[in-house]
C-alpha cells in the first residue's frame, strides 16, 4: 500500500482559516452550497454527528429515536464543539435535520446565527428556480452576517473552482481500485473534503492521483452504501480482512458528487448543478432510479458485494434499501445491512455479518 | 367504464351496501339509546356519532368497488384535493386506512408482512400497515381500489415522499409530488409560494390527463366552498369546548374528524358538520359535559393513540380530566381562513402550505399558549409519537415552556400512534396517574 498525502487535521485546518481572518461555517448533512460559503468568506466544516460524543446534552432536546448523526450534532453544539464557528447550515434533508434547524432556531438559540437551507423534492419545472432564489437568500443572509457583497463574477469563479474540486473528488472516486491505498486512508482522503478548503484538497487529490498503478485492488471487492462510514474502525476491520471498497455509494460520498451546472448566473448553475446529482433517498428519487443508478456502479467498479452502512432510525435510507436489495439480488450480487449507532464501537456482531456476507463472496 | 363493475357498483355500492350499512346505523343507535357499553365517567357519544360512521363506512365501500367505474387516486391526509374531487376521483387515505387498522388492533399482523418484507420496525407505523396490508391482501374494509393516480404532499412529514415512492415502484402509476418547503419563520417566502403554486399547475394538468377531462373552473369552485364551509363548521364545533365544561372531548373529536380528512370538497360533509354543530350546541345548553365531572382540562398534542383511545379516555376521566382540545384535530379547522372559493388556486397554495406540521416548532408552542389561554386548559399531554418525528421533535423544548413559563402540567407520554408494540399500558397508566397529581398540585 502507498502513503497517504498529508492530510492536516481538522481543528488544525479552522485553527489556521481563522488565524488568516476566516470564518468558520458548521455545516450539517447533506448537500451543502460550497462555493457560496466561500465566496462569502466562510470555510464550510462539515458535521456528521461527530461520533463519541457525550450525548446527554442533546438527550434533553430530542428524543431518543432521533438518529445519532442528529443527535450528536446537538450535543456536540451544546457542548462547545462548535465554538469556533461563526455561521451553522442546516440543510433541509429530512424530517429529523428539519427538527433540528427548527430547534436550533425557536428554543436553543446558538450564538451562530442559524440558516435553513430547503432543497426541493419535486422534479417538476419549478426546483431549479426555487432552489436558485434559496441560494439567493442564504447569499443574502450571509451578506448581512458577513458585511460581504460578493459580485456575481466573484460567486461564479468560486463556483466553477470548487467544481474543479469536485470532478478531482470523482476522479478519486473512479480510480479506486488503481490506488494503493487502505479503505481507512481512502476515506480520510474523499472525506478530507468535508472541512479542507478547496485548493488545499485538490493538492493532496492530485497527489494521490498520481499513486495510481495498473488495478491494485484484491480479489475481495466491496461496494459500500448507507450513510457515513463511521465508526471509522469498520476500515480497519475491512483493511484487516484484505478486502477493498471499490466503490462508495454513501450519503456523506460519492451520492452526492453533482455535476458542474452549465448558466452563467452562480444560483442557477449551483441549482443546476444539484438537481443533476446522483438518485438519493433524501432527494425522493424515484426506487427505480435509485436502483438502477447502484446496479451499475456495482457492474462499473466490479465490486463482489454491498455493506448497507446504516445509521439507526435514518428513515429515508431505510426506506430504499428493500428494493435496492431486491434489484442486488437480481444480479446476483450479495449484500448485508449493518445497522449502527455512532456512538457504539464497532460490535462483534457487526463484524459477524460482515464475516458472513465476506463468505459469500467467491 | 366496465360495465360488469359499473354493475356491481351501482347494486354493492349505492343500493345494497348502503342498505345495510344504514340498517347498522339504526341498530347503533338503538344501542346508544339504551346505554349500552357507556362509562360511567364518559358522556355517551354524540347522537351523530352512528350517522358520522356510516358515512365514513359508505366511502371505503364505495371505494371496494371503485375501481373501473371511477377514477382512483390515493392521496396524502394533507394534500390539495379539491380538484381531484372536482374532476371526479375516488380518494383514498393511506392514513386513514392505517388508522382504521390501528383502531381495529390488526395494524401490528400487517406491519408485521411489511416488516418481514425488509422494511424497518424504525419507519413510521402508518406506512407498515399500509404496506403490509397492500403486500398480504388483508384489510379491515374489505378491499382497497388499485389507484390511477397518487399525490403526495409534503406539508405532513417526508416520510410521504418515500412511502409514495414505494407505492409508484408497487403499482406503476403516475405519482404527482406537492413539495412544500418548510416554513421556519412566521411567513412562507414569496419563492417557496410560488414553487407550490406551479407544483398544483403541473399536479394539475397530470389530474386532467388520468381523469380524460378538463378541470372545470366551476366545479372547483363548488367543491373549494363545500371545503372551506365543512372546515370552518369543523372548527367551530371544535371551539365549542371553550365553553366548561366542554361538550365533546377530543377522543370523540378522533373518531369524528374522518370526514373532513377523507370527505370534506362533499356536500354531505357540510350537512354532518352543520347538524354535529347543532348536537353540540344542544349539549351546552342542557349543560353536558364529555366528562361527567370534569375538574381539569387538558390538551393533547399529536395523533392519538388509536390502539387505546377509549382506554386513555376512561383513564384520564376516572381521574375527572378531560382532554377538551388537541393540536391535531385543530389542524384541520385552521385551514379554513385560508381557502377562498372565489380564488381556490391561489388560496389553496397558501392553505397547504401553512398546516401546522409545515411549520416550526415555536410556530406549535405558539398555538398551543393560544389553545390553553382559549380553552382554559390546565395542562398538556404531549404524545412523543415514534412514528412521527416531525410532530414530535421540538415537544421536549415546548414541554419545558409550558411547564416553566406558563406554569401548566405538560406530560411527555412515549407511544406510536399505531404501533401496539411501543406502548406499554401499566407505564402508561402510571404516568398518567402522576400527571393528574401533578394538576391536583397545581391548583
Amino acid at each position: 500500500m502507498g502513503a497517504l498525502p498529508a492530510i492536516a487535521p481538522r481543528a488544525e485546518v479552522i485553527r489556521h482559516h481563522r488565524q488568516q481572518g476566516g470564518q468558520v461555517a458548521a455545516v450539517l448533512p447533506v448537500y451543502a452550497p460550497r462555493a457560496l460559503l466561500r465566496a462569502y468568506g466562510f470555510l464550510p466544516v462539515e458535521v456528521w454527528g461527530p461520533p463519541g460524543v457525550r450525548t446527554s446534552d442533546g438527550a434533553s432536546h430530542l428524543q431518543p429515536y432521533v438518529c445519532s448523526i442528529v443527535r450528536n450534532a446537538l450535543s456536540f453544539l451544546l457542548s462547545g464543539g462548535l465554538d469556533s464557528t461563526d455561521l451553522i447550515l442546516v440543510p433541509h434533508a429530512c424530517d429529523s435535520l428539519q427538527g433540528l434547524g427548527s430547534i436550533l432556531l425557536d428554543f436553543v438559540k446558538p450564538r451562530q446565527p442559524v440558516v435553513p437551507l430547503y432543497f426541493p423534492r419535486s422534479d417538476g419545472a419549478g426546483a431549479q428556480g426555487f432552489l436558485a432564489e434559496e441560494l439567493r437568500r442564504l447569499a443574502t443572509r450571509m451578506g448581512e452576517i458577513t458585511s460581504r457583497a460578493p459580485a456575481a463574477d466573484e460567486i461564479l469563479q468560486y463556483v466553477v473552482d470548487e467544481e474543479t474540486g469536485d470532478r478531482l473528488l470523482l476522479e478519486l472516486h473512479e480510480a479506486r481500485r488503481q490506488l494503493p491505498l487502505t479503505n481507512a486512508d481512502f476515506y480520510r482522503l474523499i472525506r478530507s473534503r468535508e472541512y479542507l478548503p478547496r485548493e488545499a484538497f485538490e493538492t493532496a487529490a492530485r497527489q494521490a492521483l498520481t499513486m495510481r498503478q495498473p488495478d491494485a485492488a484484491p480479489a475481495r471487492t466491496l461496494l459500500l452504501s448507507g450513510v457515513v462510514p463511521e465508526p471509522t474502525s469498520l476500515m480497519a476491520a475491512l483493511d484487516e480482512r484484505q478486502v477493498q471498497i471499490v466503490a462508495d455509494d454513501t450519503l456523506c460520498g460519492r451520492r452526492r458528487v453533482c455535476p458542474p451546472g452549465r448558466s452563467s448566473d452562480p444560483f442557477e448553475r449551483l441549482s443546476q448543478s444539484w438537481l443533476g446529482g446522483p438518485p438519493d433517498s433524501t432527494r425522493g428519487s424515484s426506487l427505480a432510479a435509485r436502483s438502477n443508478y447502484l446496479v451499475s456502479r456495482v457492474k462499473a467498479s466490479g465490486a463482489r458485494g454491498v455493506v448497507f452502512h446504516m445509521v439507526k432510525f435514518c428513515e429515508p435510507e431505510l426506506f430504499y434499501l428493500p428494493s435496492l436489495r431486491k434489484a442486488l439480488q437480481r444480479e446476483g450480487v450479495p449484500s448485508v445491512v449493518l445497522e449502527v449507532d455512532l456512538n457504539d464501537a464497532l460490535s462483534q456482531q457487526v463484524l459477524t455479518r460482515l464475516d458472513a456476507l465476506l463468505e459469500m463472496i467467491p | 367504464m366496465n360495465p360488469a363493475a359499473g354493475l356491481a357498483y351501482a347494486c354493492n355500492a349505492r343500493v345494497l351496501g348502503p342498505a345495510a350499512l344504514r340498517a347498522a346505523r339504526l341498530y347503533a343507535e338503538r344501542q346508544a339509546r339504551g346505554g349500552a357499553g357507556r362509562s360511567p365517567h364518559l358522556a355517551p357519544p354524540l347522537r351523530i356519532a352512528p350517522r358520522c360512521k356510516e358515512m365514513v363506512a359508505r366511502h371505503w365501500l364505495e371505494g371496494r368497488h371503485a375501481q373501473g367505474v371511477r377514477k382512483v387516486a390515493w392521496v396524502t391526509s394533507g394534500a390539495p384535493v379539491e380538484f381531484l374531487t372536482a374532476l371526479g376521483f375516488y380518494l383514498l387515505y393511506p392514513e386513514n386506512h392505517a388508522a382504521i387498522c390501528g383502531t381495529a388492533r390488526v395494524a401490528v399482523d400487517l406491519a408485521t408482512a411489511a416488516e418481514e418484507a425488509g422494511y424497518s420496525r424504525d419507519l413510521c407505523s402508518y406506512v407498515r400497515t399500509d404496506l403490509g396490508s397492500l403486500f398480504s391482501g388483508r384489510t379491515p374494509v374489505g378491499r382497497l381500489p388499485r389507484p390511477d393516480l397518487l399525490l403526495a404532499c409534503t406539508n405532513i412529514c417526508q416520510t410521504v415522499l418515500f412511502w409514495y415512492r414505494v407505492l409508484a415502484e408497487h403499482f406503476g402509476v403516475p405519482l404527482v409530488i406537492v413539495d412544500t418547503p418548510f416554513v421556519y419563520g412566521e411567513e412562507a417566502p414569496p419563492h417557496a409560494l410560488q414553487y407550490v403554486g406551479t407544483q398544483i399547475d403541473e399536479a394539475v394538468a397530470v389530474a386532467e390527463k388520468v381523469a380524460g377531462r378538463a378541470l372545470s373552473a366551476q366545479s372547483f369552485e363548488r367543491v373549494a366552498t363545500r371545503s372551506r364551509r365543512a372546515t370552518e363548521l369543523w372548527l367551530e364545533i371544535l371551539q365549542r369546548n371553550r365553553h366548561m365544561p366542554a361538550p365533546i372531548s377530543a377522543f370523540d373529536q378522533f373518531v369524528l374528524m374522518a370526514p373532513i380528512v377523507e370527505l370534506r370538497g362533499q356536500a354531505a360533509t357540510v350537512d354532518l358538520y352543520a347538524a354535529m354543530l347543532r348536537e353540540v350546541d344542544e349539549r351546552i345548553r342542557r349543560g353536558m359535559a364529555s366528562v361527567r365531572e370534569e375538574k381539569y382540562r387538558v390538551l393533547w398534542d399529536n395523533l392519538p393513540i388509536w390502539y387505546r383511545l377509549r382506554a386513555v379516555a376512561e383513564l384520564l376521566a376516572e381521574r375527572r380530566i378531560a382532554v377538551v382540545a388537541s393540536t391535531y384535530t385543530n389542524a384541520w379547522g385552521e385551514l379554513a381562513p385560508y381557502l377562498d372559493p372565489a380564488r381556490p388556486r391561489e388560496s389553496m397554495i397558501r392553505a397547504y402550505t401553512y398546516p401546522i406540521l409545515n411549520r416550526g416548532t415555536g410556530h406549535k408552542l405558539h398555538i398551543m399558549q393560544g389553545m390553553i389561554d382559549d380553552y382554559h386548559l390546565d395542562g398538556v399531554i404531549l404524545h412523543s409519537d415514534r412514528s412521527c418525528k416531525p410532530y414530535s421533535l421540538g415537544q421536549m423544548d415546548q414541554r419545558e415552556r409550558l411547564s416553566g413559563s406558563l406554569k401548566r402540567p405538560a406530560l411527555l407520554l412515549e407511544a406510536d400512534h399505531n404501533d401496539m408494540r411501543c406502548y406499554a399500558d401499566e407505564q402508561a397508566a402510571t404516568r398518567l396517574a402522576a400527571f393528574a397529581e401533578m394538576l391536583e398540585a397545581q391548583r
